[in-house]
């Protein structure tokens, strides 16, 4: 959880709102960030909504715009509009990591910050990270480990290990666990993937 | 013709023969001894590459085209019965696209828990579809409510249910009338079964007070929801009349019967049903339930397809539980360290549900004479359901608790010894020395006096029932271009399901496990078991391995016949063609497959009906924890749990190994965390979410070191047992009486929180092991 993105200088956090039922309904949003590339940020903030406006964000290295209303989860937008369904809505209140994407390297919990937020931004998803045809390393540990029983908090648990990886490729088993203190896995799988890490990490691999 | 065979039965170094009838063409089991190439292989599982990528399509996860959102309105009221609904200007609302009520589709006025099912709309988004629903009006007649067993139960406790529902179920024993579905001379009867109570209570009443030592307990366990990490529910199609619903179920055919049963709410002329990939269960998702209903019908008015999954908040309070439990016990031994008889007074609550909230405190060990007496009882809350060995954990809690008290009330015996003088089970009685070692039970333990930190080790015990039955079928194809494929309708909830289903196939024909493909979870493939009381595995491997019986037993014939060999002489082993004499006969399966006149082979069978006698009927285990309590902040960590288990034959190390781990954690987050926490005064759900609502996270996962034991049980010609239930069945208790020899006091509920361990030191007389100067503080 320490490598969330909360405390990110440059104003990407969970606390900049609260996703409410009222929140939703009434949809409109402030942004002082451009929304688009082409956007030229100014000094007066930038009234959108509540209607769809172009989004255009980074996802796995290809830049993609959709036309979303503002008030569009990174969650949402992923699943909804790119048809990345692997990050999943499962608490949607930031207390899973079920859906855990990579902003810039670093883990967030994408039903918790606006799809807008992450304009500009490097998102890597569960997809991004390895394909049925080529797996990473640590994908392919938790295959040979059984880090995985129904595999609704895999694809979160996939890229909580990843990260730490990235940070900290040599991790022990206390930071394993603290790395996914945020994921909750209701079948138990939590030994396996510690093990699977441990085995990706000691192959050298991410 | 029933063919009779000898095999050999047991396990370890314990084997014996035993004969028996094969039944409706089934083949004999897997020996003792016999090579195998697959089974009994740890095998990743086959749907683990589509689960780390995030490619492995759920309920959640299904967009067909033009998908639209629906949402259940919920009673806010503790209790309360419904006047009226009002949908006009929900209806009005940007979006919608369709709108029930519940009262019209369920025929039930009643809104019994905060959480309630009133209404439903669905509408182009979910944003819509929630302010449709802040739009729709309801006239609540509100009345008084119950959320707790001890308010429902006091005197003037107002009324849960409805008509002539007492809120005080007596549920064991039934009188016989009852339970023959009413009729006759109730109050007869009635008055019959409180004689024999009467008689029974008086007779354990005098063996207790003939034997040496009389323990007595109460013990608590809380309610514990299932909390899968994907809701309930399912996308619901309409296409030219056919129903077509993805759901996230444990019962794929018990989904689609919902749909299309006379007397279900749907009448569906067609449905089918897929669910390749659920994300848990837990005993939750038997049902369609009204979320399961309320999509298709949503989904027909809008003409449209509707994703109705529950929100989290939905999921916590209106989709299942664990009862609690009230536990009243008196247990008497002798010396000699045999049980001679218990007292059992037991309550748990279904809440508003049908459910049985009954704690299975009686299950294990011999335990002399039993007069045992439960009740239900109705509370305004969410509706109880199967949840993972069903009354097991929270019995378990209080009996083998009263185990270890009955062991130290005797002088000089030792808690396992207790339970083996106690116990008849042939595996158990091995697994308890396998455990004892493991976990280091006679290493003394010093604890550090300078450091508030105690540990301590306990014991318990495991039982189940899962060797499966008839119901099921296995389609086995093996195509001329070489490819395999088995077919099943049923679901693999996360269990390995279709992993063991496409390993036993592979065995049977003798090819690798990767030249198997396996289709599960799509009621146009044979039928399958609802995943329920571990008997998932145990219903269909055997119909899986009948299935590839014959599948093989026909190729071989187009090879002998084309080959001009004697069939007699040819088999396949590990994916070539051998003869008798185990020489390659110098062609690979693929190229015998391509002997084939026809494109396919193709073998239904279904699973003989009966088990045969076999070696034991059920299940054991045996668990032991380490814990180290905090005595200054009643913080009780669990170390370490040794789970040494039995499931038949293993057919899959790794996943069964999984399916213990995942019993262990689950049993230890009911041990120290799960807990619904119901508001007094309004009658809600506190924690209908994750945060508060705590299971056990990765840093407070235990070590777990799991030992499987390999059971020729006979049972089936897989001889497979499931292994779900089993290994939660004893973790909660084995917790609780390590906490116990840790602090030298007892813990008589569970969650064993920090406030009730640091309240038990409090009014144990005893000072806390190693005297620790701050102790007189607590």
């Amino acid at each position: 959880m320490d490598k969330k993105a909360d405390d990110q200088p440059d104003g990407v956090s969970r606390r900049l709102f609260l996703k409410g039922a009222g929140a939703a309904a009434a949809a409109v949003s402030v942004v002082q960030i451009p929304v688009t590339g082409s956007d030229v940020a100014t000094d007066e903030p930038t009234i959108l909504g509540p209607g769809p406006v172009s989004i255009e964000l980074k996802i796995n290295g290809e830049v993609k715009e959709v036309e979303a209303p503002p008030s569009t989860t990174l969650l949402d937008l992923l699943r909804d509009h790119h048809q990345l369904t692997g990050a999943k809505r499962v608490c949607d209140r930031g207390s899973c990591g079920a859906c855990t994407v990579l902003l810039d390297g670093d883990t967030v919990d994408s039903c918790s910050m606006l799809a807008i937020d992450a304009v500009g931004r490097e998102i890597t998803t569960v997809e991004g990270i390895g394909t049925p045809s080529n797996l990473s390393d640590l994908q392919q540990a938790f295959v040979d480990k059984d880090a995985l029983q129904c595999g609704f908090c895999t694809p979160g648990m996939v890229v909580s290990c990843t990260a730490l990886l990235q940070h900290d490729p040599k991790p022990d088993r206390d930071q394993i666990r603290k790395a996914i203190a945020g994921n909750i896995c209701r079948c138990g799988t939590y030994q396996n993937i510690i093990e699977a890490v441990e085995h990706a990490s000691r192959k050298g691999g991410k | 013709m029933a063919e009779e065979i000898t095999i050999k039965v047991g396990f370890g170094d314990q084997f014996r023969e035993l004969t028996v009838k094969l039944q409706d063409g089934d083949i004999a089991p897997w020996q003792p001894g016999e090579p195998l190439d697959v089974v009994g292989k740890s095998k990743p599982r086959l749907d683990a590459v589509a689960k780390v990528t995030g490619t492995a399509k759920y309920a959640h996860d299904q967009q067909p085209a033009g998908l639209i959102h629906g949402r259940i309105l919920r009673s806010p009221h503790g209790n309360a019965d419904i006047r009226s609904i009002d949908l006009a200007k929900a209806r009005a609302m940007p979006g919608v696209r369709a709108a029930l009520t519940i009262p019209q589709v369920f025929e039930d006025s009643s809104a019994r828990y905060a959480g309630a099912e009133v209404a439903a709309i669905a509408a182009d988004t979910e944003v819509q579809a929630d302010a449709a629903l802040r739009a729709i009006v309801v006239d609540y007649d509100v009345k008084e409510h119950c959320v707790t067993i001890d308010a429902s139960m006091a005197d003037d406790a107002p009324q849960v249910g409805r008509g002539d529902q007492k809120n005080v179920m007596r549920v064991s024993p039934r009188s016989r009338r009852r339970r023959r579905g009413g009729g006759g001379d109730n109050a007869e009867a009635e008055k019959q079964i409180q004689e024999q109570m009467a008689r029974k209570e008086k007779e354990v009443d005098q063996i207790l007070a003939a034997s040496d030592s009389v323990v007595e307990g109460t013990f608590r366990t809380q309610v514990q929801t299932h909390a899968p990490l994907e809701t309930h529910g399912a996308v619901c199609k309409w296409q030219d009349g056919r129903l077509m619903c993805w759901a996230s179920t444990q019962a794929t055919f018990g989904f689609r019967g919902e749909m299309t049963s006379n007397w279900g709410k749907v009448h569906a002329e067609e449905c089918r049903v897929f669910s390749e990939y659920v994300g848990g269960g837990f005993g939750s998702k038997f049902s369609a339930g009204r979320e399961g209903v309320i999509g298709a019908l949503l989904s027909k008015e809008a003409d449209a397809p509707v994703k109705m999954m529950l929100d989290r908040s939905g999921e916590q309070t209106s989709a299942g539980n664990r009862p609690d439990s009230l536990q009243k016990m008196r247990m008497g031994v002798n010396k000699d360290g045999s049980i001679q008889g218990l007292q059992i007074r037991s309550w748990g609550t279904p809440g508003t549900g049908t459910g049985g909230a009954g704690a299975h405190n009686d299950g294990i060990y011999n335990l002399g004479t039993i007069d045992k007496v439960e009740y239900g009882v109705r509370t305004n809350c969410g509706g109880a359901k199967a949840h993972r060995a069903p009354g097991w954990p929270q019995g378990s809690v209080a009996l083998e608790q009263m185990m270890d008290m009955a062991a130290s009330s005797i002088e000089g015996v030792d808690p396992i010894e207790f339970r083996k003088r106690n116990d008849d089970h042939p595996i158990r009685i091995a697994e308890y020395d396998i455990a004892r070692d493991k976990i280091g039970w006679d290493t003394e333990r010093v604890n550090d006096p300078a450091s508030p930190l105690r540990t301590g080790v306990g014991i318990a015990s495991n039982l189940w029932f899962s060797a499966g039955g008839g119901g099921s079928s296995a389609l086995v194809r093996i195509a001329r271009d070489g490819s395999v494929e088995v077919r099943n309708g049923a679901q693999d909830i996360g269990t390995g399901t279709r992993t063991v289903m496409g390993m036993v196939t592979a065995e049977e024909i003798g090819i690798p496990l990767e030249m198997v493909s396996t289709r599960i979870g799509d009621t146009n493939d044979p039928q399958g078991p609802m995943s329920g009381g571990s008997t998932t595995i145990g219903s269909l491997t055997p119909a899986a391995r009948l299935a590839a019986h014959h599948a093989k037993k026909e190729l071989l014939a187009v090879i002998a016949d084309r080959k001009e060999w004697d069939v007699e002489d040819v088999d396949i082993r590990k994916g070539r063609v051998i003869r008798g004499d185990g020489s390659d006969a110098g062609l690979s399966f693929k190229e015998a497959c391509a002997l084939m006149d026809d494109d396919a082979i193709e073998v239904l069978k279904a699973r003989p009906r009966r088990n045969y006698a076999g070696f034991s009927d059920t299940n054991a285990g045996v668990q032991a924890a380490e814990v180290e309590v905090n005595i200054e902040t009643g913080v009780v960590m669990v170390k370490r749990v040794v789970a040494v288990a039995d499931a038949g034959k293993l057919i899959n190390p790794l996943t069964a190994e999984s399916q213990v781990r995942g019993g262990v954690i689950q049993g230890v987050s009911f041990a120290l965390h799960e807990r619904r926490m119901m508001d007094r005064h309004k009658g809600k759900m506190l924690n209908d979410n994750l945060e508060t609502y705590k299971i056990l996270g990765s840093v407070d996962c235990p070590e777990i070191e799991v030992v499987l034991i390999d059971v020729y049980n006979g049972k089936s010609n897989t001889q497979v047992m499931g292994l779900g239930e089993p290994p939660i069945v004893a973790t909660a208790a084995a917790v609780a009486n390590a906490v116990a020899n840790a602090i030298g006091t007892r813990v008589f509920e569970v969650p064993i929180t920090p406030r009730r361990v640091l309240e038990a030191l409090a009014s144990s007389n005893k000072t806390p092991v190693s005297g620790h100067k701050k102790g007189a503080r607590l």
